[in-house]
């Protein structure tokens, strides 16, 4: 089978699941106030699911841009791991296809790229092919959310502004792996939440974010389940 | 403001893609560097949720927040499924904010 078939016929699911979640992003982002062009570009040029939901959070909570930048710099940090991994099997190609892998790296794509690799495949057109039509998937799905949003009615009454806080609840479970994650997960929460109810500002509270994983140096370390 | 966010974003974003791809890391990284980055965006992500649910606008929750809450980690944990968590959720703050009195 072609390689560019493959990534197609294997990641069906997780493509699924992108249009799934992009529906919703578009559709939260509509009715925080966002503008139809602020929306899709934050799918276009941003493209990291996570992220864009807090962004629409933090643009909720009115924090000022260098906020909103650096949380995202946090989440996005472990894009570091994964495209050091990547980087070797990426190392015969040229700088520029390497930099254009580089902007549609996910997660997903991560995932199924070294899923093949560790097949002993090599062809980049699997990784290629996955990537990017998640990023076509997710930009589609932003749009139709979007296009959406306005006739979804009153959101409060709906429970679509708790939304955001399902979607972040969810990537929180589905992340924790180990003991210590849960643990670094409730801590950061509980500590963000004393300091929001104290009524300090976002930047403390994303700090609390950001500290709270000094917690798993600490603890004693089990394999990954 | 939003654009400014917005175009920091996704410079910051793709320059963290990029970096890896274009410079050699010292590999493997620091265990402790690698364990640290790893558990990073679950704890940015707690942080912002943790608020929303337990004091959402600024004042402590009434109820409906901290059950759905409970009803995504229980959904979620059980199927390992993102949209079923988030229905679930979502279908109960709506439920409980039509029988709670405002």
């Amino acid at each position: 089978m072609f390689p560019q078939r493959s990534a197609l016929v294997e990641g069906w699911p997780v493509l699924t699941t992108v249009l799934v979640v992009g529906i919703p992003f578009g559709i939260v982002a509509r009715q925080s106030g966002l503008s139809p062009a602020e929306i899709v570009a934050m799918s276009v040029f941003v493209f990291a699911g996570a992220s864009q939901f807090a962004m629409v959070q933090l643009f909720k909570d009115g924090a000022a841009w260098p906020v909103i930048v650096v949380t995202v710099l946090l989440i996005n940090l472990r894009h570091l791991l994964m495209a050091a991994a990547l980087r070797p099997y990426f190392a015969h190609v040229s700088i520029a296809r390497r930099l254009a892998a580089a902007f549609v790296l996910t997660d997903e794509a991560f995932a199924m790229a070294i899923g093949w690799f560790r097949r002993g495949r090599t062809e980049l057109a699997y990784y290629a092919t996955f990537a990017v039509a998640l990023y076509i998937l997710w930009n589609a799905a932003t749009v139709i959310g979007m296009l959406l949003g306005p006739s979804i009615g009153e959101p409060r009454r709906f429970g679509v502004d708790f939304a955001i806080t399902a979607t972040f609840i969810a990537i929180v479970v589905l992340g924790v792996r180990r003991r210590a994650d849960a643990i670094v997960a409730v801590t950061a929460a509980l500590i963000a939440t004393a300091l929001a109810y104290l009524g300090v500002s976002i930047v403390a509270v994303v700090t609390a974010g950001a500290l709270a994983p000094l917690l798993v140096l600490l603890i004693r370390d089990e394999p990954a389940t | 403001m939003t654009w400014l966010a917005i175009a920091g974003s996704a410079l910051v974003t793709y320059l963290i893609r990029a970096f890896a791809f274009r410079v050699a890391l010292p590999s493997p990284l620091p265990r402790r560097v690698a364990r640290y980055l790893d558990a990073l965006p679950a704890a940015i992500i707690a942080a912002l949720a943790g608020p929303a649910v337990l004091v959402p606008n600024g004042s402590p929750t009434r109820g409906p927040e901290l059950a759905a809450a409970i009803v995504v980690i229980a959904a979620v944990g059980w199927r390992r499924n993102l949209l079923a968590g988030v229905l679930a959720g979502v279908a109960v703050v709506a439920l409980l904010r039509l029988v709670l009195p405002a």
